[in-house]
């Protein structure tokens, strides 16, 4: 049965990849197989910190693979330089896009799919059927998310969106990651308390002195007021952690009362913490690492265009140090509340069972 | 604002243990020290790829060490996450390569354009440093659960074959994949609402949605996070069912702190 289901994953990925490999006609921009790359010229120049920079000017030719003019040859000229900040280095056999005779970006799709299904073959690999429903869950979190972004374009508030989304996300993600249960339900009322909690934690902060201390040109991408964005954004990134948290706290307490019936409510709760402080710094780790790794590029940047470290440092790690924080709160808090929420509902549970 | 935050987390980690609140405080410190000097080194010129690898190192050690003490568990764990990282650097390094996701994409233009792009440093190492770091905190994370929690089962039931504990191990580790999985959804979302919104009111089509280097470079970091975490499930639990068979020859070594 699993060597049938694997056979059929691997059958499907290997489709997708030769499908996107492939799919140059679904495009309305052109696309172009590079055929020969020739430089033609190199250039060096030097910033003001006299760091030397080479350019490359290169003659790019090849063949349009899609549209009307299908298999005619195209020679462009494409300027390259040796740290790649804002261009890339093409190869032989790349497939671009080419908008109005100059090169615009490389076809990336191939590359995500393959790297996609190699991820959904490890899943499948370690958590066989329980691997395949996390993906799922994933894919329906992302689509519920994407739908809430075009609602928050029809002009609707978006915190409001995404504390209704939060609650499907807790619901989806919790039934599917543990099952319909008692234990889900735990986890998923320990999880609606929390995020209560934090929600009115960093509001209230918020309303009181309002962002001070928080750099908002680190905002990338910024279309709309970023008031709009910065507390939905917070209270997003900290659910996941939080829900982790809960269940897996409500599964252990539900754990040991299935061992032991008569389990004291005071035992149940020293074990909880117990738990609690082994999966408190691990998981602010995982935060700590996945927000702040993202400045390096910017990092990179700044130095090598003479500014201070600790100029930068100061300046421009606030807002992720307050994702990082907000995430890292909402985790401690998690563990005595699903301590008291998983005590209170699972004893009483195993007590009128018995 | 930052300041009060750091002083509710403060209070509530020492209201949770203080012994380990306090460590938990001091190694967080300790990493971001350690991670500024690695973004330091990269900025003057060493190859990124050394300096994230040896740093993915000292973070690992420090996490594991220092907050949950160095004994039989966190000693396997850490041989996991090396030969983890060791193995995703490869895969990692070819990804990068191909798929050109260095530098930033014309989404970040506005964000940088204060800046002279002249560095002369190969940002290609630099996008490898970026899913390297990334991915620490996450592998790790799984590879302690997997490894205390392989302990624990083996105290409760000793007589256990070595193929029945390493399959208790992979059971564990197909609870933590969902949740994990999540947790850098998440993560990632509540990053990158912004990029999003922005694809949505400049009106991106899938296609130029899907080959665009900002969402490309992002979702790559997000699936190797992912993979961090799987790939290390079952490595963990081989290296742990070893270590434990081999202190089963000689049991007095069980308990020794090392």
């Amino acid at each position: 049965m699993n060597k049938k289901v694997l056979f059929l994953i691997i059958l499907l990925s290997i489709s997708a990849i030769v499908f996107v490999y492939n799919d140059d006609f679904l495009y309305s921009k052109t696309i172009m197989k590079i055929t020969n790359i020739e430089t033609i010229e190199t250039d060096v120049s030097s910033n003001p910190l006299g760091l030397e920079e080479e350019h490359y000017t290169k003659e790019i030719s090849g063949i349009i693979t899609n549209g009307t003019h299908k298999g005619e040859k195209l020679t462009l000229d494409y300027e390259e330089t040796f740290s790649s900040v804002v261009t890339d280095k093409y190869r032989v056999g790349d497939k671009v896009f080419v908008v109005s005779n100059e090169i615009d970006d490389l076809k990336r799709d191939f590359y995500l799919v393959i790297l996609a299904s190699v991820f959904v073959l490890f899943m499948f690999l370690v958590g066989q059927y329980r691997g395949l429903l996390a993906i799922l869950s994933v894919i329906f979190n992302s689509l519920v998310f994407y739908f809430g972004l075009i609602l928050y374009q029809n002009h609707m508030n978006l915190t409001l969106i995404c504390i209704v989304e939060s609650i499907i996300f807790m619901f989806s993600s919790l039934f599917i990651a543990n099952g319909i249960n008692k234990k889900s339900m735990v986890a998923i009322l320990s999880t609606f308390v929390s995020m209560t909690v934090l929600f009115i934690l960093t509001f209230v902060l918020i309303k009181c002195i309002d962002y001070s201390g928080i750099n908002f040109n680190e905002i990338s991408f910024i279309t709309v007021p970023y008031a709009d964005v910065i507390l939905p954004g917070l209270f997003i990134g900290a659910l996941g952690a939080v829900m982790d948290v809960a269940i897996t706290i409500a599964s252990s307490i539900g754990e040991l009362i299935e061992k032991d019936s008569k389990i004291s409510a005071k035992a149940l709760n020293k074990s909880g913490k117990e738990i609690g402080k082994d999966i408190m710094s691990t998981m602010i780790n995982v935060l700590f690492f996945t927000y702040l790794c993202s400045g390096l590029p910017v990092f990179v940047l700044a130095i090598r265009n003479g500014f201070s470290i600790f100029n930068y440092i100061s300046t421009n790690f606030s807002l992720e140090l307050t994702r990082f924080l907000v995430g890292s709160i909402g985790i401690v808090m998690t563990i005595p509340i699903s301590i008291f929420i998983a005590i209170k509902i699972l004893k009483k549970g195993s007590e009128i069972s018995e | 604002m930052n300041k009060i935050l750091l002083l509710i987390l403060l209070m509530l980690m020492f209201y949770i243990d203080k012994k380990r609140g306090f460590k938990l405080f001091l190694s967080i410190c300790l990493n971001f020290i350690i991670l500024m000097i690695m973004f330091y080194f990269i900025a003057i010129g060493i190859n990124p790829i050394v300096v994230s690898l040896i740093g993915c190192f000292i973070i690992s050690y420090i996490i594991l060490y220092f907050v949950n003490e160095r004994n039989v568990k966190t000693e396997s764990s850490m041989k996991s996450i090396i030969i983890v990282l060791v193995i995703l650097a490869v895969i990692i390094f070819g990804m990068t390569i191909f798929s050109r996701i260095a530098g930033f994409g014309y989404e970040s233009f506005e964000e940088i354009n204060m800046f002279s792009y002249d560095v002369n440093i190969d940002f290609t190492n630099i996008a490898i440093a970026i899913i390297l770091i990334g991915l620490i905190g996450a592998t790790v994370d799984s590879s302690i659960a997997i490894s205390s929690a392989l302990f624990e089962v083996y105290e409760n039931n000793k007589k256990l074959s070595k193929k029945e504990l390493f399959n208790s191990g992979i059971n564990i580790g197909k609870d933590i994949l969902c949740t994990t999985a999540n947790t850098l959804l998440f993560a990632f979302l509540g990053e990158f609402m912004t990029l999003l919104i922005w694809f949505e009111s400049l009106h991106y089509s899938l296609g130029e949605i899907i080959n665009a280097k900002t969402f490309c470079a992002e979702m790559i970091r997000i699936l190797f996070s992912g993979m961090g975490c799987v790939l290390v499930i079952p490595i963990t639990a081989y290296i742990t069912v070893q270590t434990i068979f081999k202190l089963k020859k000689n049991p007095y070594l069980m308990h020794k702190e090392l």
